[in-house]
Formats: C-alpha cells, structure tokens, sequence
C-alpha cells in the first residue's frame, strides 16, 4: 500500500490538517499558561513552613506524577458532569493539561530556587533585606534563567501529551489524522502527516531552547564580567 | 446511589484485575526489552562510528518528537499493510518498547559520555579492548550517573502503557473506560484506577528521589 | 627501547611536537623536564599511542606505534603509564584496580592475579589498604596504587607523567621512594617531572624541552651544574628558588 501512497490525498486534506495544527498550537499555548499559573501557586504552597500549605501541594504533585495524564483526562471527562458541571471537550482538555504539567513546572520552579546558593540568600540578608525583597531581587530573577530549557522540556512534552485530547475528540492534529485514517481508509497518509505536523512544533521548541541556552549564555559571561 | 455503584464496582473485579494485569504485563515486557536495547543503541551511540551513531540519534529525534499516541497508530495501522501481521498486543509492546529504548539510549549515552577521559585513557594504557574498557570501566561508573533517571523513564513507561488502550487493549484505562459506561460515576471509577497506577509507581518514584539524593551525597566523596 | 625519528605533531595549527629524536636504551632512566605546556605529556603519550603522530617513525620494543600491522592493545600491555591524577576505577578496589588488566589482558587466573596484586600492593606499601575504594585514600596512597597497577602487568616500559604535581608536599616522598625502587630494580623509564633529585639518584639522562622541540639533553650532573642554553638556565633557576 505505501507504494499508492497518495499525496494527492493529503493536499485534499491540507485545510484540515492546517486547522489542526493551528488547533494544537494555540491550545498548547493556552494551557501552558495555565500550567504556569498552577505551577506557581503549587511551587509557592510547597515552599511554605506551614504544613497546612505544603501537605496538600506535595500530595498533589506526587498523584498527579504517578498517575497517567489518560486516567487524568478521563477523570475530568466521565466526572464533571457528575458535579453538574458540564464544559466543552475542548475546555476539559486544557483544564487537564494544565492541571497535569502544572504539577511538573512546580517541581522545575522549586530546583531553579533551590539552587540559588545560600550565599546569595545571606549576601540579602546581610544587606538588610526582607523577605518579599530578596526573592523578588535576588532570588527569582536567578531562578528563572535556570528554570527557561527544562521549562521549554516540559512545553514539548506538553504539545505531544495535548494529543490524547483527540480520545475525547477535540478537534485537533492527531484528530484530523484520524479523520483522514477512517475516511478514506487511508492511516498511513494520516498520521504520517500528523507525525511531521509534529515534528514542526518539535523542532521549532528545540530551536527555541538552543536558542534561549545561547542568550543566557551570553547573559551569565556578561554578568560574570 | 453510591451503595448501589460501589456493589457494582466490586462485581467488576474481575475485569479489574485483568486490567491492571495488562498494564503490568505491557510495561514489564517493554521495560525488559526497552532497557535491553537502550543500553545496546547507548552505546553504539557513543561509539566510534559516525554513520551509525548519527542514524540512532535521527530516530531517536522522532520518537523524542511525536506523540506517543500517534506512533502507536501508526505501528498499529501501518505495519499490517507493509504486509506484517500482528495483534493490538504485540504492536503495544513494539511501541512502548522502541519509546523506552530511545529514552533510555539518551540517558546511556549522557552517562557514559559523562565518564571522565582518564578512566578510558587508563583503561587503554593497561591495554584492555574496546570491550573490556566498556563492559569493566565505563559502563559501571555510567550507570551509577544513569540509574535515577532510568528508574523515572521507568515511570514514564507504566503511564505511556495507558495509551495503549486507544488501540483497544484492555488495560487498567480501558478498564475505567469501559466500566464508566456502565457505572456512570466518573470520579469514582478513575480515582480508583489512579490508584491502581499510584500504587505501582509510587514506591518507585521514592526509589528514584533516593537514589538521586544519594548520588549528590556522593559527588563531594568521589572527586578524582 | 624507545626511539623516535623525526616525529612530528600538530594539535590543528598548533605544532606541538617538532622533529623529536631521541633513543631510549634498555633499562635507562630518561627524566623529561621542561616549561609548562611545552610539550612533555604530548611526547610521552605518543609512546603507547594515546596520542597518534603525523610524521616521523616512533618504535617502541620493535613494534612501530601507529602502523597499522603493529597491535596496540598489545603493545600497551607491555608499557605502563602512570597519570598525573592517578586515573584509579573509582568503583573498584584498590586490589581490584591491580588485578582488572592481569586477569582480563593477560588471561591470568584470579586467584593468581590476585596473590600477585597483594603482593605489588605489599611492596608499594599499602598491604592494610587492599579493599580501600580510592575515594577512602590519600593522593599519595592512590598514586602507589596506580603505580601498583602498572606492575602487576610485568611491563617492560613504564612512563611517568608528572606523578607527583598533584600530590601534597608531604605525600611526594613516598611515592618518588616506590619509583626509585622500580628504577632500581632495572625497568626502562620515561619519567615527566620537576624532582630534580629524583633525576640526580635514578636518571641517566635528563631532556629538556621547550615549545615542542628537545633542546639538551644531557647526564642530570651535566644539566643541572652547567646547564648550556639561556632557556634551560632560566627555567632551572625557576624551578630550584621553588
Ligand atoms: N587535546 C589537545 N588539543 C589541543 N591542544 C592540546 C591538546 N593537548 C595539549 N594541547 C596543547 O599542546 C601543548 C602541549 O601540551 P602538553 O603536552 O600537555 O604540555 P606539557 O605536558 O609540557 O605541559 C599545549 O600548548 C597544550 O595547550
Ligand atoms: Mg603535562
């Protein structure tokens, strides 16, 4: 069969694979955001004294680690409703990527100000600042340039885990592979496409933390200068 | 209500169970030969020849840059019209199997790239051959750096095993899945299928923090 | 023993090696000195084919390193080299640091390779120390067992690259004392270093380098009484304030 491999097909396909990918796109972006945001909240939480804050971050983080995002996603889909809340597919979705990598930016946040050294912190408190002070001067914006390549990992993971959401028929880049795959009885043209739609969003995040690493390269010699 | 869905969640044990057997089984079989054939591309990978080296770190690009929902698809659906049969089960096991290797090929390679030169170079003066440096110097002094994050591509693995159930293996998701339609209590169902897999990758997600923090014990000690 | 002819070597453009002759005899001493990165590691890495050559021919017990017919995995089985951070397998023990070569090169028995591995670790001084890891030792005490290592080979060259730069002061004695005892005992060696009475008790030659070429070359009483170029004047003068 992949010798009548038919590219005409996939042209005639194009539009929807273009709708797919500009789908996944902006989904991905969306739901990174909110992964950000939970990431935050949960990181901050975590880093509390108080048990009452970091209990229910550090358990959260570890269901969320050791359970599949499918089973996640599913839970969300099939037990909504059960709540009387009833949302789009399509919501569903980001709700539970965001909710999913927002346990694993926590952890990322947390190693990026946890390597910020004891010295750091003491030259702050040394030069009489507080709390709120130090984090805000010292210690984030440091963190953060630590934090920027396994923070672009984790959005690469993000867009290739964004395909299950095609299990609960979102419509977007694997689901238009499908589409094509059970229309036209054609899989192999399908998700062929699907796959280099991919690689495109791959290479383009990779291109961006070859991209980030050399400028924070840069950013670090001048600092140490 | 609840009462009447919990009796019909326990009538459903036995599915259940054959669920979470699935799930074990994909993941042990795929783990076995994943690790297998990780360690054996690592190495080519770090290996003298260019070509090869060069064409594992291509495929292991694509595999690194799909989702592993669509190469299941596509073993699934592609390899029968080339003319190979095989089972939803044979193609999930082909799938997790060729993910983990490529995972686990990355983690080989950055250990054994990590070992120091004079280890090798030490190695090469006692005249040992190219295997002997691998198998006695490099390799065990590599797989000190990679056993943390092997033992987490462990747990990536278990979970991966869930997509699997798209191509209809009845695993512990699928289970949930076929069960919610009968039991319409979504929470219940798939907090009871998170714990199935929470119980199974729990004690090795403390495994791999463990070693992990023994292992920047140890960096102060062992410093050549 | 070890004779190199006109070799050669560049790093890219850098020309680290120039037209290098120079003969080691059987059972001689030779001390290498010279100004950091003149060239010294270069040259003696060259011998066991660490480091390949560009021209030039470089034999070494009859066999010529870099041709393709010459075996230099068995060729390295019979030079021992010694590195300056000593290179110990940091997950073996120093008993299984000097048995690993004996029992997988030279097929020896483990019980043999072992009785023999007590022993060298015996004569180097370190008979209590068998099981230590090399992280439970001292700098001295790794560089014996590096030194122990190459024995148990039973080689029939060993090279010495600055075995005891990295050492604390108080640690050298006792690994030049070991050395002197191997020279003693009539192995042919190549020894990098600045011990300049380690040169006057064992060498009978010291060769001094600078930017890649050998520029003396003479008896250590020779060299260091009445040294001939302005180079190696300066370079003595530098090492001896020390
Ligand atoms: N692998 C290498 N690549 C490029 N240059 C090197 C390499 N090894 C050594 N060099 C250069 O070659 C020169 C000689 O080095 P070396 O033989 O180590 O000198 P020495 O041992 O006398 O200090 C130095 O300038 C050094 O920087
Ligand atoms: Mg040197």
């Amino acid at each position: 069969m992949l010798e009548n491999f038919s590219f005409r097909t996939i042209v005639e396909y194009l539009p929807l694979f273009g709708h797919g990918f500009l789908a996944t796109l902006w989904l991905s972006i969306v739901s990174f955001a909110g992964a950000l945001a939970v990431g935050i909240i949960l990181c901050a939480m975590n880093l509390q004294r108080s048990r009452l804050a970091n209990v229910p971050a550090k358990i959260y983080i570890d269901a969320i680690r050791a359970t599949p995002l499918l089973a996640q996603l599913y839970f969300l889909y099939f037990g909504l409703p059960r709540l009387g809340i009833v949302l789009p597919e399509l919501v569903v979705g980001i709700l539970a990527l965001s909710l999913n990598s927002g346990a694993y930016i926590a952890e990322i946040i947390r190693a990026g100000i946890l390597s910020i050294s004891r010295g750091q912190v003491e030259a702050g408190i040394a030069s009489g600042m507080t709390y709120m002070q130090r984090m805000r001067l010292v210690v984030l914006p440091q963190a953060f340039r630590v934090t920027i390549p396994p923070l672009l990992g984790q959005a690469i993971v993000l867009v290739k885990d964004s395909a299950l959401l095609s299990l609960i028929s979102v419509s977007e880049l694997t689901r238009a592979g499908q589409l094509l795959a059970s229309d036209r009885f054609m899989p192999a043209e399908g998700f062929i496409t699907t796959a280099a739609c991919y690689l495109i969003l791959y290479y383009g995040l990779k291109g961006l933390a070859a991209l980030s690493g050399r400028w924070l390269g840069q950013q670090s010699v001048r600092s140490r200068t | 209500m609840i009462w009447q869905q919990f009796q019909s969640l326990i009538g459903s044990y036995p599915l259940a169970l054959r669920g979470l057997g699935m799930t074990v089984a994909l993941s042990l079989i795929s783990l076995v030969v994943g690790t297998l054939v990780g360690f054996a591309l690592g190495i080519l990978r770090t290996g003298g020849n260019q070509l090869i080296s060069r064409a594992i770190g291509v495929w292991v690009d694509l595999i690194r840059g799909t989702p592993f929902l669509v190469q299941i698809f596509l073993i699934f659906f592609i390899l029968p019209e080339l003319g190979i049969e095989l089972d939803a089960f044979t193609a999930g096991i082909i799938a997790l199997s060729n993910l983990a290797a490529c995972f686990i090929c990355e983690i080989v390679a950055a250990g054994i790239r990590a070992v120091p030169t004079g280890q090798v170079e030490a190695a090469l003066a006692s005249g040992l051959a190219r295997w002997q440096r691998m198998r006695q110097v490099v390799l065990p002094q590599a797989m000190r750096m990679s056993l943390p994050p092997l033992v987490g591509q462990y747990v990536l693995l278990i979970k991966d095993s869930s997509v699997v159930s798209a191509i209809g293996l009845t695993d512990l998701t699928r289970v949930g899945w076929l069960v919610v339609q009968r039991v319409p209590n979504g929470l219940l169902v798939f907090a009871i299928v998170g714990i199935g897999y929470f119980v199974v990758c729990y004690p090795l997600i403390l495994l791999a923090r463990r070693l992990e923090s023994r292992m920047g014990a140890a960096h102060g000690e062992v410093q050549l | 023993m070890i004779e190199f002819r006109g070799v050669n070597k560049w790093f890219g453009a850098l020309h680290v090696l120039k037209d290098i002759t120079l003969n080691v005899e059987p059972r001689e001493v030779v001390v290498v000195c010279g100004p950091s990165g003149s060239g010294k590691s270069t040259l003696i890495r060259c011998v066991n084919g660490l480091e390949s050559t560009k021209d030039g021919d470089l034999v070494v017990d009859g066999h010529r390193v870099g041709d393709p017919a010459t075996d230099m995995t068995e060729l390295r089985a019979e030079v021992g080299f010694v590195f300056q951070s000593f290179n110990l397998y940091p997950h073996k023990t120093a008993l299984e640091n000097v048995t690993l070569a004996p029992i997988h090169v030279r097929k020896i028995a483990r019980s043999a390779a072992e009785a023999a591995g007590r022993e060298m670790l015996a004569r180097v001084g370190l008979a209590d120390k068998f099981n230590a890891y090399p992280s439970e030792l001292s700098g001295g005490q790794q560089q014996r067992v590096a030194i122990a290592r190459c024995l148990c080979m039973r080689p029939k060259i060993m090279l010495f690259d600055e075995p005891t730069s990295a050492l604390d002061p108080e640690m050298i004695s006792e690994v030049l004392d070991v050395m002197v005892s191997v020279a003693e005992e009539g192995m042919t060696m190549m020894v990098v270093t600045h011990e300049m009475g380690f040169a006057r008790k064992v060498a009978q030659r010291v060769v001094f380098m600078d930017a890649g070429a050998i520029v003396e070359s003479g008896t250590p009483e020779e060299f260091f009484s009445n040294p001939k170029t302005d180079r190696s004047r300066a370079f003595l003068s530098k090492i001896l304030r020390h």
